[in-house]
């Protein structure tokens, strides 16, 4: 069997290697600019739809801050309640007592 | 093959010419030919705003008792109706599907009139449109009609501490930026450019590397954590406009205040507005009182004056004074309330009878000087407040050298401050003689995700602690024995308290007998305070003391506060009251 000589040895001129360069650069620029457009457009929509939740919690907070209003704007007299003719206050415990 | 490598370079270099050549044409024919059809289109675009222009600006938080952080400030977003004028096909029809999906829209006449001006392309007619009635709009594909998206600013409580929250408007600028209240004061704080939502990754790589990673706007740009609790705030506003009402007065206002911290728990004022409407609101309405407006308080002077003494050693709380009623001090005659004499009595009656002439007695025994040096301290200066506009004290009796001024002074009369000092003046007393910075931010939420607490530890000794300890149980006898004639007293709670009533003064010069200014002002519990409250009103009408217009008032919110946050008692009870 004959002897193969495995030594590797280049073949790609200067010119072949810029020409790939200059391709993979081109691929590589195409690449980019779709990444770039990608990128926009999903942080435009991923801003969008964060503020629009925000949104919607503020109608949700609205709402509860109405509530709180309503409850501390409520004249319980009006309700129908009437004031305690007396109030007990019950002592307060010291601490070995609740052992 | 050197000629061969000449004739390759000639190749590019020519395929390089042709290409540039080809842009230089293409560039003639968007700038020079088409360039005022992309003027228009450009122009419209930033008229309408676009995605790229939507305003947007930082939150304002509440802060709940359990630290839960609610909304005062936000963003709402929804639609905007514009029409073109040039391409608008059946204007009247145009002006009914508007109407009926928009709240807010030109009247019919000025929106036909608008529609008719072929001169403009862009003109805006209703804002606001909730997003699915902005979708039906859209969908019905109107010549000539624009349904935009659009943000804006958003207060979820409406005229919940609208005072101090502030507004955003347009101002001097044509930009919209913060003018009153905290949106004012941290308005560096909450802006944000249009561009910083949707920021190009790879522009910024190219132009700007470092923002990229060290952002200086994460640095500043942010979120305001306000110390104010909502419930609370609603309370005060509450009974502060039902008091406002009853006496039919011409203002009422109150602070509720942590007095070791200067946290501004709950601050409101009445009358007040809606800061989501507006187009109705008065521009004198829009400052804040609290911040701006100075007043003589009254007898809530007293406890002030007291402690000065007691901290001078000028009097003890044994010392004893013959109280005559009336006294005359450089010709000016000045009498206790109810013009009765009270015979040789301690301090303590100073305070729990609110005496005049007593008031006048250890103002002349602590001597100007010293007077003048305390009273410089606790309202030389202003009080820092994040407020903006802040007016400070009206002190020029403070330099003069007549008695019967600092007389006056010792019982809240010829001096003005603003409410925000005398709570903070106030607050010396309740903690421990040290005056603390009064303040409604207590952090910002930063873009990064930190959290920076902002700083108010400037703290200023005025009285020892004993000497306050000592003001204080004045303050508390006169809730247990006089307030209500005793019916005020909270067998569980010890609450130190003071009321004032000031003669009005006239724009003519000295003061109205029958009208007056009245304020309230206490913390508890006594000696280990976690409130303290300050309310006034402003000329009440058919009434003259203070303890007839705001005692419930002040009742109500400490028992309020001591449901609401459990304040456990501070001591025992005993006894059934009734």
């Amino acid at each position: 069997m004959p002897m193969r000589n495995l030594s590797f040895r280049p073949h790609l001129s200067f010119q072949a290697l810029c020409g790939w360069t200059v391709g993979a650069l081109a691929l590589a620029y195409v690449a980019l600019i779709a990444v770039v457009m990608s990128y926009g457009a999903m942080t435009v929509s991923f801003s969008q739809s964060v503020k629009d939740d925000e949104a919607s919690v503020a109608g949700l907070e609205a709402r509860y801050l109405a509530a709180i209003n309503s409850i501390e704007g409520t004249d319980y007299r009006v309700a129908g309640y009437a004031k305690p003719v007396a109030i007990t206050y019950v002592p307060a415990q010291s601490a070995t007592a609740l052992r | 093959m050197r000629a061969q490598f000449r004739f390759r370079v000639r190749i590019i270099f020519g395929g390089v010419l042709f290409v540039a050549l080809l842009l230089l044409v293409r560039l003639y024919g968007v700038q020079v030919v088409q360039g005022h059809t992309y003027a228009a289109a450009a122009d419209q675009q930033f008229l309408s705003g676009g995605n790229t222009g939507l305003f947007d600006r930082g939150a304002i938080y509440f802060t709940r008792k359990d630290g839960t952080q609610i909304a005062a400030a936000t963003l709402a977003t929804g639609y905007l109706v514009a029409i073109n004028p040039q391409t608008i096909e059946d204007p009247a029809a145009v002006y009914a599907a508007v109407s009926a999906v928009a709240s807010t829209t030109l009247s019919r006449s000025a929106f036909l009139a608008a529609a008719g001006d072929r001169a403009r392309v862009y003109v805006e007619v209703a804002h606001h449109l909730p997003d699915a009635a902005g979708k039906a709009l859209a969908a019905e594909d109107l010549p000539g009609v624009q349904v935009l998206r659009e943000r804006w600013r958003y207060y979820p409580g409406g005229s919940l501490a609208a005072h101090e929250v502030g507004i955003v408007s347009y101002g001097s600028g044509d930009t919209l930026s913060g003018q009153t209240g905290l949106e004012s004061v941290y308005d560096s704080v909450l802006e944000r450019s249009p561009d910083s939502l949707y920021s190009n990754f790879f522009a910024q790589l190219f132009s700007n590397v470092g923002s990229l990673l060290v952002d200086a706007k994460d640095a500043h740009e942010g979120d305001v954590v306000t110390t104010i609790e909502p419930s609370v705030e609603a309370r005060l506003m509450h009974d502060l406009a039902a008091v406002n009402e009853k006496y039919s007065s011409r203002g009422s206002g109150g602070i509720i205040m942590d007095p070791s911290t200067g946290a501004i728990i709950a601050m409101a004022s009445y009358p007040t507005y809606d800061e989501n409407n507006l187009a109705t609101v008065t521009p004198a309405l829009l400052g804040d009182p609290l911040v701006e407006h100075v007043h003589e308080f009254g007898s809530i002077m007293k406890p002030l004056t007291m402690a000065s003494a007691l901290d001078a050693g000028a009097v003890t709380p044994q010392t004893t004074y013959d109280d005559t009623g009336c006294i005359t001090v450089d010709h000016a005659r000045i009498c206790n309330w109810d013009y009765k004499a009270r015979g040789v009595i301690p301090m303590i009656e100073i305070i729990k009878q609110s005496l005049n002439v007593g008031a006048s007695w250890v103002a002349t025994r602590l001597g100007q000087d010293k007077f003048r040096a305390y009273f410089t301290k606790l309202f030389g200066q202003k009080t820092g407040v994040d407020q903006p506009s802040e007016s400070g004290a009206l002190l020029g009796n403070l330099d003069t050298t007549q008695q019967v001024n600092f007389d006056n002074m010792s019982f809240g009369q010829g001096i003005a401050v603003t409410p925000v000092q005398m709570i903070r003046a106030l607050g010396a007393i309740a903690n421990g003689g040290v005056m603390v910075t009064p303040h409604l931010v207590s952090a910002i939420r930063l873009s990064s995700g930190v959290t920076r607490p902002l700083d108010w530890g400037a703290k200023t000794r005025v009285f020892s602690a004993t000497a306050a300890r000592e003001t204080t149980s004045m303050m508390d006898a006169l809730m247990d024995d006089t307030l209500m004639h005793g019916a005020a007293k909270i067998p569980t709670m010890s609450v130190a308290v003071k009321t004032g009533t000031a003669q009005l003064p006239s724009p003519s010069g000295g003061y109205y007998t029958d009208r007056f200014f009245h304020s309230f002002t206490g913390f508890f519990p006594s000696y280990n305070p976690r409130f303290i409250i300050l309310l006034y009103t402003d000329d009440p009408q058919h009434v003259e003391y203070a303890s007839e217009t705001l005692d419930s008032t002040f009742l109500d919110l400490v028992h309020f506060l001591i449901d609401y946050y459990n304040v456990p008692p501070d001591r025992s009870a005993t006894s059934t009251a009734s």
